[in-house]
């Protein structure tokens, strides 16, 4: 017997005007999982992102975290629910140092301002920012802002962490980091789903992803297989590469 | 992290004000000294109250004079309809406008930048037109433009009426050092790392938990209802109120100048700004008398600009620096 799945998506679309940014589009996350989320440019994966981070509400279809719905649910209620986000651009909140910024995040779950600040010197220890606990978050430096807002979010203990274009802009030693983070919170216990566009973090980090093109999903399946299909192929590469593939 | 010898400087500083604030009515004896120093510790209240919401979640309201204003009007109008002590009169003046912000707050909260800002504007003078052209309302008289007069009664407690100043001078010193705390108890608390966080990254903070309306609204019932008492002390302080006076669009940029330039999201830089500031202002109505009507904004645009250009975080911040408290001062376990 299988344990139902942490999140279910059912058939959800969003139309912005004209275009169809996400078109039916169902999946499923199992618990424990690190699922990755892939696609061409403009391909709708920030728009399904938004849409379970509860940032845009779906047109159409249902979203499902824990048996419950959550659709049309308020970020801040998401949260509260267990789900966790990061941002592709991501600003500290500036007149507060690195801890008391994670210490932000420890309040959705407690009030006992000890106990979150002891959490949240836990969660940049993990980080290895303990040494910037007291700094201003402005002064950081870009990755470490990275963190810091990984930081944040887990301060909320999430059982599921979304999260977006983690490696953006970083080194390739940043980028190792931060893939060895991700894989250290998933031992912790916590679900992620992960959008990327660099290939070879995906495909080392996942345990299953799925592809999205023009708003719809093309592809499910182990990184490995799932990086052979003629269409997913088509997508990131255009008809002829694929064509003279097969 | 700060030397324990800065915080105990900060500490010692603080002791001092304190005392010589206490024993100020004993030392200096005249009135006119007596009566400006109240004037700038009514400013550097209400500056602290417009700080509690603004200076915190960064939005830039031009309108809190319509609390001060509804406040007081309740407070004399109990007072002169049903004869309710001026004292619980404030406090269901402070409690309209508090009604009042949520009201005004949960359309206004949505929009950002100079749209929140006019917003408010527009909503405060609307009452203010609203009052300036009403004699009676419901039977009640309100004498439009030309105010009301709050009955004499003398010497008197229950009434909120002293011989001499030194009365009102505790009082308005009692109110400041409440209304400090009260910011200094709310930085240490949820509501102030809320407010941070909106005023940071407002979609980050809502990911976070952090609901931004539910949590500017309530900052800004606790300012509306702090500026509301201020509101009914300066009634109360020159036995008249009328809509220009504690109202108009003047009170609201007092307010929010003196709380920017001493320092906005600090516990001591609005009643910095107001030291500095309202002085400034009496020694250029003395000087040009009524001849040059507004020169004083005139200085205060001047201020304005240099303060935000040079010190954007505020005067309060190089001092803070200097002892080693206010902004840098780190979490205490």
């Amino acid at each position: 017997m299988t344990a139902a799945p942490l999140l279910q998506v059912r058939s959800i679309s969003k139309r912005f005007g004209g275009v169809q940014a996400v078109s039916d589009l169902s999946f499923e996350l199992r618990r424990g999982e690190i699922l990755g989320l892939l696609g061409p440019n403009g391909a709708g994966k920030t728009t399904a992102f938004n849409m379970v981070a509860g940032a845009i509400a779906p047109d159409t279809g249902e979203i499902v975290f824990e048996g419950q719905p959550i659709t049309g649910l308020r970020p801040a209620q998401i949260c509260r629910r267990g789900i966790g986000r990061t941002f592709q651009l991501s600003k500290p909140f500036g007149s507060l140092s690195v801890l008391e910024n994670v210490m932000v995040g420890g309040f959705a779950r407690s009030r006992d301002r000890r106990a979150i600040r002891r959490e949240a010197e836990a969660i940049l220890d993990f980080l290895g920012m303990g040494e910037l606990a007291h700094a201003d978050a402005n002064d950081v430096t870009a990755f470490d802002r990275r963190k810091l807002e990984l930081g944040r979010a887990l301060a909320t203990q999430p059982k599921l962490l979304l999260m977006d274009e983690v490696v953006a802009g970083a080194t390739p030693s940043e980028a190792q980091e931060m893939v060895g983070l991700v894989r250290r919170v998933r031992e912790r216990g916590v679900t992620i789903l992960i959008v990327e566009h660099v290939m070879k973090v995906i495909m080392g980090l996942s345990d299953r992803v799925i592809v999205l093109d023009y708003g719809k999903l093309i592809a499910d399946g182990v990184p490995a297989e799932v990086v052979a299909q003629p269409d997913v192929l088509k997508a990131y590469f255009g008809e002829r590469y694929a064509g003279a593939r097969a | 992290m700060q030397s324990p010898r800065q915080s105990r400087l900060g500490a010692a500083i603080l002791l001092a004000v304190a005392v010589l604030a206490v024993l100020l009515p004993w030392i200096v004896q005249d009135s006119y000294f007596i009566h400006t120093v109240i004037m700038v510790l009514y400013f550097a209240y209400m500056a602290t109250a417009w700080n509690f919401v603004c200076g915190y979640v960064g939005q830039l309201s031009l309108g809190h004079s319509v609390f001060s204003g509804v406040a007081g009007y309740v407070t004399v109008l109990l007072f002169i309809q049903t004869g309710l002590s001026p004292w619980l009169g404030m406090l269901a003046g402070g409690a309209v406008a508090a009604l009042l912000a949520v009201a005004i707050g949960f359309p206004t909260f949505r929009l950002k930048g100079p749209y929140f800002t006019l917003t408010t504007i527009a909503f405060a003078e609307i009452l203010r037109i609203w009052f300036e052209n009403t004699d009676t309302f419901l039977g009640i008289p309100l004498k439009g433009a030309e105010g009301l007069v709050v009955p004499l009664i003398g010497d008197s407690w229950a009434a909120f009426q002293f011989n001499g100043k030194t009365a009102y001078y505790y009082i308005v010193l009692a109110m400041l050092a409440l209304a400090m705390a009260a910011t200094a108890w709310m930085e240490r608390s949820r509501l102030g790392y809320y407010l941070k966080a909106i005023r940071g990254d407002s979609d980050a903070a809502e990911s976070l938990g952090v609901s931004p309306t539910r949590y500017s609204l309530i900052a800004l019932c606790i300012s509306a209802f702090m500026t509301g008492i201020g509101g009914a002390f300066f009634a109360q302080f020159f036995r008249y109120i009328n809509p220009e006076r504690n109202m108009g669009i003047d009170l609201s940029i007092d307010m929010a100048v003196m709380a920017i330039v001493g320092g906005q999201g600090t516990v001591f830089g609005p009643a910095l700004g107001a030291l500095l500031l309202h002085p400034v202002a009496e020694v250029m109505r003395s000087w040009f008398g009524g001849g040059v009507l507004g020169l004083h904004l005139v200085v205060y645009g001047v201020v304005l600009i240099l303060a935000v250009t040079y010190l954007p975080k505020g005067i309060i911040d190089p001092l803070s620096r200097l002892i080693g408290r206010g902004r840098k001062r780190k979490e205490q376990p």
